[in-house]
């Protein structure tokens, strides 16, 4: 039980809450987008060539943008808050913002990427090594 | 299980497959290569979350946009295969793996934990997604728009988020800017 007094999802046992995850519902796609993202954070990581440590960080900025819509369609059932205009397309619309901000970082990150290759003709983070110690 | 669960999990093995495959290969283009079947299951999800409009921007942004830069780039920097560095070691692997399953796993507990159990988030999230035509009152006076439509998501965008909105072209120009400026050749 939480504070609110309601039952949550852990009071059903872990093998349950699994096994919901293989429906259609919010508790799945928000599990699915921590998956996602997790996946994206090991590349980032793990991975030493720059582009594919790119590629991860569009991986994991689509992890987030399912999650908002995500709790955007969830919205539609709690229903306007009090004295507000009711707007659950807000979760949509950041999407639409995360898509723009990840269209200017991969412009940032690849134009980055051509300069260094331009002088160093290297793309993995093991040869970068001009500023350590 | 409705054809909608099995549809939701089709797409997000395809996702998650897809994702594995992108962090896993040595050769960069074959990780862009797999970003394809990894945009067309995250646009089926939103087509199921209704979210049509976003399906189709992540196709064309993602899909047209950033993937063929990404390509562009891979093949102007045109690295040989024997030139590419071998990636995978167990001293980076498992950390790394470590790291993303802790991490994973933390959201998961948080989703576990922070949720209610039916409450008002989950309650009619499956039987509204078969009904295609989601009413919102936007307090606008006659029939709302239906949810993810072009009208419900731009006379937001342009009353609450106008901002926001104004922000993010200006990020652009800067960002447009900054790159045509970080590429271009010293003269």
């Amino acid at each position: 039980m939480d504070v609110t007094g309601m039952p949550i999802l852990a009071d059903a046992g872990l093998m349950d809450f699994v096994a919901g995850l293989f429906s259609f519902k919010l508790v799945s796609c928000l599990a699915l987008s921590a998956a996602i993202f997790s996946i994206g954070a090991m590349g980032v990581l793990a991975r030493r060539n720059v582009l594919v440590m790119l590629i991860s960080v569009e991986v994991m900025l689509n992890a987030v943008m399912l999650a908002f819509v995500s709790f955007a369609r969830a919205m539609v059932n709690l229903g306007p808050p009090a004295g507000k205009t009711f707007a659950a397309e807000g979760g949509q619309i950041f999407a639409l913002f995360i898509i723009a901000v990840a269209a200017a970082e991969a412009a940032v990150g690849l134009a980055i990427v051509i300069a260094y290759f331009r002088n160093r003709q290297t793309v993995d983070t093991r040869d970068i090594k001009a500023m350590r110690n | 299980m409705d054809w909608i669960d099995v549809v939701f999990i089709l797409s997000g093995l395809l996702c998650l497959g897809s994702a594995c495959t992108i962090v896993t290969r040595k050769n960069p283009v074959y990780s862009v290569i797999f970003m394809l079947p990894f945009f067309l299951g995250m646009t089926i999800l939103f087509i199921l979350l209704s979210a049509p409009f976003l399906a189709a921007m992540q196709m064309m942004v993602y899909g047209g946009a950033i993937l063929v830069v990404f390509l562009f780039v891979i093949m102007l920097i045109n690295l040989r295969p024997e030139e590419i560095k071998d990636d995978f070691s167990l001293w980076t692997y498992t950390p790394a793996a470590a790291v993303g399953g802790v991490l994973g796993g933390l959201i998961l507990s948080f989703v576990r934990h922070g949720i209610p159990d039916g409450s008002e988030l989950d309650k009619n999230f499956h039987a509204a997604v078969n009904n295609s035509r989601l009413m919102l009152d936007l307090g606008m006076g006659g029939v709302a728009p239906p949810l993810g439509s072009i009208d419900s998501i731009a006379i937001p965008m342009f009353k609450q988020y106008v901002v926001p909105f104004e922000l993010v072209s200006i990020l652009i120009v800067v960002a447009v800017l900054g790159a045509v400026i970080l590429a271009k050749k010293r003269v």
